[in-house]
């Protein structure tokens, strides 16, 4: 297994050249923290190239006034936001561990973090997209405006196909400014039901929060999930606008039961929010948990949530997660014997098909449907992986075609 | 093909009443608003259900019959022009709100409802879906969806690809599937995603969910009069740079405000040469000081008067101006031809100013209305198609906006699509490897090359040769034999015969009688 790293698109497109004439398997790298999930690939006793994508870093394109910016795809989020942010802008996704996680594997993965209710994913800041195809030919799509209907949108098709169809080698975003004021709203509520209730009256509000995120943490709150559950309330802009969200919702959540409130502000407000992006981080993952990422109809989150607890309490795990509660996501971290957590993973799935395994322990990896039960158009998917990539150079295996 | 037993057989479908063959009615169907080629289709069925639509499908692939579907025909790039002929699909009965589901913040729409009409239903329960582009009244959620549409509202909230949350799709051997239901990160490839902007040629949308969104609590907008365009464009891009985020933020020149000035009785003064429409939304609270700040920065600029609209009615008849801007331009030229165009927004000022140059080099008088806060330009020739040769010359402006527009780093198209009008100027952004990844995606779904032949695509390159091409260089020799090349390929060499003018004003005139703009 060879592990190389180029400099240019143009290098690597020579790579993937190689790797297609002698038909050997290409495994791409990014911050290289989530090599170990997915399926593992499948060889097949050929030759596996490792591509270390990290020497593609450099900013293309930026012009601060247009407020978009073109990176190459080894950069990391940290580094983007280093650009920007001198100039009051940022790329609205908070990943987790934003050292490592690069701009690439973020797109590969379709990345999501607390703030996509208030500013969506990358699927909609991406303006355009480089890419060095299966057969090492580089081809672009989109472009450097904020609106563009030239072509198809081929970056939608890169978006979440994890390295399966060609490798990014930079995109462009649309920037936002960043928000003059914001704060976090830190609610604790006695049940999942109650906390829902305040999360079903945000839904159904005027208001607009950044995020909303559903928080039952063992290493946050110190209490296990049954008895202190939380509802952090992230809002931002307009500074009065900010203290209008401050002053009403925790009044709501009182309304609806809520035991206490936490109030966060500057650093405090910015050290809380990369805690919650980095929750459902599996790069440092303890080797005796299962790491799920359940997706439902928003409506769905609370009876999701519920049967999760009561599943764990049978199996007796001891269950951490973090929700995306407005948008219907959540992260489920659970502990204990494998035997335990595969019955867990079972049943959660039967009822849940959307459910895909981001970490396991070693002895349960390939025995869990780590891509879930709920893929829709799968031979359409195939005809797109074997248009794109016949060979299976391409992370082959990895992925659910 | 057999036309009277593929007639027959789609009578039996979809009823005597719904299927179209009298040569003059099936003329209505030769174009959209886009005429410079117009291609009567061979036979119109109005469906009302997917299972409708899938049968017609089949049967057309039956007949090797192209199939091109078709909302309301209000496309600005030939998207719903027959090239080839065969049957369209039109979505006018396919016209109901099938399930609202505000918990879930969705709706689920047939493809004919009107975008307009969808508006007024979501209102009523204090919802909005966000793409609202400027023909909203008369365009249907198909032809939104199919040319990811835009409207003055994305600068906010983005165009209509990000409201689209699943789709049934009715693909090229019948077959139907949804795409997504808005449960969140689908598994797999999003082919909800590339369905939006893929001008029908995919599959035919028959269904769809789509994301709507509460009413925000306050809204606010004001006009901004300017003595010269240069000052409006120079306060656009200042906003934006500044970090502002307006909701809304359109632009119309002295020909624009002249128009609606005459029809609308707006009593703008005749010393405003450019007027600024900017709206900013959210929470009561802090949406003054938002205000106040964005009008200084347009004093700044030289405004000469700003004209708040605060209340709902003051706010309707801001927006009117802008909203019946192009049905105004009828009354003061014979005809148009709108280029639609996107720059980067600080090359605002500088584009504007050789639009300028252009239109006094061939001597016709070029509009300006559009949609600043995006950079999205839409110049607006201003000819007479039947003198001289306005018609050549009005080609000839056009082609020079786009070489500007791509030469300062913008692109073709920015929200009406590339479909017929502007396939040939795909080359000037991309090359044949970046075409042939897009036909490669195009085959995936439409092998048959059965659903809007002859689109997307430059003449010299469709999309059955890019993919045959690119199967070589991946070393799938056998693969690239079995392309099916398709009518567009086949009839490269001369084509079909190109008739008709690039004239919107029909269009738009028809558009018009429907009643589709107040
Ligand atoms: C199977 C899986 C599921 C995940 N699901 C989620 C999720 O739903 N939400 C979430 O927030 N995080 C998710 N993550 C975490 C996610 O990996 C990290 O947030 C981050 O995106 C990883 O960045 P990285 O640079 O460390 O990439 P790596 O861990 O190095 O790579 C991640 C994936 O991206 C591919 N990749 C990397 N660079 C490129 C490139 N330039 N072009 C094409 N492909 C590339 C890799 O082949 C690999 O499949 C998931 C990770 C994996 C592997
Ligand atoms: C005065 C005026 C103002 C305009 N303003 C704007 C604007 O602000 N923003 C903007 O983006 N556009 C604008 N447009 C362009 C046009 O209105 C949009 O492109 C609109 O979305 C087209 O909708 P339609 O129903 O008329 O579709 P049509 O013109 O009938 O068709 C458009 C495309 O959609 C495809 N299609 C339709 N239904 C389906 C279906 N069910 N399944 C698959 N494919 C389908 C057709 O094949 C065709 O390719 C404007 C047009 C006019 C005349």
């Amino acid at each position: 297994m060879t592990t190389l790293t180029p400099k240019t698109p143009a290098e690597l497109a020579e790579i993937v050249q190689h790797a297609h004439e002698t038909n050997a398997v290409i495994v791409l790298q990014g911050g290289g923290t989530h090599q170990s999930i997915g399926n593992p690939i499948a060889a097949n006793g050929r030759e596996i190239i490792t591509i270390n994508m990290r020497g593609l870093n450099r900013v293309i394109e930026y012009e601060p006034n247009d407020m978009v910016i073109g990176v190459e795809a080894g950069m990391t989020f940290a580094e983007l936001d280093a650009i920007v942010r001198p100039n009051g802008q940022m790329l609205p996704l908070d990943v987790p561990l934003p050292e490592r996680c690069t701009i690439g594997g973020a797109l590969a993965v379709a990345a999501d973090g607390p703030r996509r209710l208030g500013y969506g994913t990358l699927r909609d800041l991406i303006l355009g997209a480089q890419v060095v195809e299966a057969s090492g030919r580089i081809s672009k799509a989109g472009g450097m405006t904020v609106k563009n209907v030239s072509g198809y949108d081929m970056m939608k098709l890169y978006h979440g196909s994890y390295g399966t169809l060609s490798i990014i080698t930079s995109a462009n975003f649309k920037l936002l400014p960043r928000p003059r004021a914001a704060a976090t709203l830190r609610m604790g509520f006695e049940s999942l039901a109650a906390a829902f209730k305040l999360v079903d009256a945000l839904q159904a509000s005027q208001f607009t929060p950044a995020a909303v995120e559903l928080i039952c943490d063992a290493k946050h709150n110190g209490v296990s999930l049954t008895t202190q559950i939380e509802v952090a309330v992230l809002t931002d802009g307009l500074p009065d606008a900010v203290a209008r969200h401050e002053r009403d919702i925790p009044a709501l959540a009182k309304g609806l039961g809520s035991t206490t409130l936490t109030v966060l502000h500057g650093n405090q407000h910015d050290t809380f929010w990369a805690y919650v992006a980095d929750l459902n981080q599996v790069a440092d993952l303890q080797p005796d948990k299962l790491a799920l990422k359940l997706a439902c109809l928003p409506s769905q989150l609370g009876d999701a949530l519920a049967l999760a607890q009561k599943l764990a309490a049978q199996h007796a795990l001891t269950l951490t997660l973090n929700a995306r509660a407005i948008n219907g996501v959540a992260y489920l971290r659970a502990r204990g014997a494998n035997a335990n957590l595969q019955a867990f993973h079972t049943a959660l799935l039967a009822q849940h098909p959307r459910l895909v395994v981001m970490g396991a322990p070693e002895a349960l990896r390939g025995k869990l449907a780590i891509w879930g039960n709920d893929v829709r158009g799968r031979d359409i998917m195939q005809r797109i992986k074997h248009e794109f990539d016949p060979q299976g150079l391409l992370n082959p295996g990895r992925f659910v075609v | 093909m057999n036309r009277i037993a593929f007639i027959q057989a789609l009578e039996k479908i979809v009823g005597k009443k719904y299927v179209v063959q009298d040569k003059a009615a099936l003329m209505l169907y030769e174009a959209d608003g886009c005429i410079m080629e117009t291609h009567a289709p061979d036979v119109v069925i109005m469906p009302t259900s997917t299972e409708e639509v899938a049968a017609a499908i089949k049967l057309a692939r039956e007949y090797d019959v192209p199939v091109t579907a078709r909302g309301s025909g209000t496309g600005l790039s030939g998207g719903s022009t027959p090239v080839f002929g065969g049957l369209v699909i039109t979505t006018t009965r396919m016209n109901r709100v099938l399930e609202l589901d505000t918990r879930n913040n969705r709706v689920r729409v047939q493809p004919g409802v009107i975008n307009f009409e969808l508006s007024q239903y979501l209102m009523t329960h204090g919802y909005h879906f966000a793409a609202d582009p400027s023909s909203q009244k008369a365009c249907s959620i198909g032809g939104n969806i199919a040319m990811n549409s835009g409207g003055p509202h994305c600068v906010k909230y983005g165009v209509t690809g990000s409201h689209v949350l699943g789709l049934k799709l009715v693909l090229e051997d019948g077959s139907i599937m949804w795409t997504g239901d808005g449960t969140p990160d689908g598994i797999g490839y999003d082919l909800t995603g590339v369905n939006v902007g893929a001008a029908g040629g995919f599959g035919f949308v028959s269904e769809t969910w789509l994301r709507i969104m509460r009413m925000p609590e306050s809204v606010r907008v004001v006009l901004a009069l300017f003595p010269e365009i240069r000052g409006a464009a120079e306060a656009v891009s200042e906003v934006i740079a500044s970090g502002f985020l307006p909701t809304a933020m359109e632009m119309m020149d002295k020909w624009v405000i002249k128009a609606v000035n005459k029809s609308y009785n707006l009593g703008i003064p005749d010393a405003a040469k450019a007027a600024l429409i900017i709206e900013v939304d959210g929470v009561d609270e802090g949406l003054d000081k938002l205000l106040a700040e964005i009008v200084s920065i347009c004093e700044k600029r030289g405004a000469l008067e700003i004209r708040p609209a605060k209340t709902p009615e003051e706010q309707i008849n801001a927006w009117a101006a802008r909203k019946n801007a192009f049905g105004a331009m009828g009354r003061v030229a014979r005809s148009y031809y709108l280029v639609d165009t996107v720059v980067p927004r600080t090359k605002l000022p500088d584009v504007l100013e050789q639009v300028q140059r252009i239109s006094e080099k061939y001597d016709l008088p070029v509009a300006n209305v559009f949609h600043a806060g995006d950079g999205n330009l839409h110049p607006l020739v201003l000819y007479d198609r039947t003198r001289g040769d306005e018609d050549e010359r009005a080609h000839k402006i056009a082609t020079e906006v786009m070489e500007l527009c791509v030469s300062v780093g913008g692109v073709i198209s920015g929200e009406h699509g590339v479909a017929l009008e502007k396939k040939n100027y795909m080359p000037a952004l991309f090359n044949d490897d970046d075409l042939g990844a897009m036909a490669a995606l195009h085959e995936c779904f439409n092998a048959s090359k059965m659903f809007n032949p002859g689109k997307t695509f430059p003449d010299s390159c469709p999309p059955g040769a890019l993919v045959a091409r690119r199967r070589r260089i991946l070393g799938d020799k056998a693969g690239a034999d079995a392309v099916h090349i398709g009518r567009a390929a086949a009839l490269a060499n001369g084509g079909p015969a190109r008739h008709g003018h690039h004239d919107q004003q029909q269009a738009l005139d028809r558009v018009v009688k429907q009643g589709a703009w107040v």
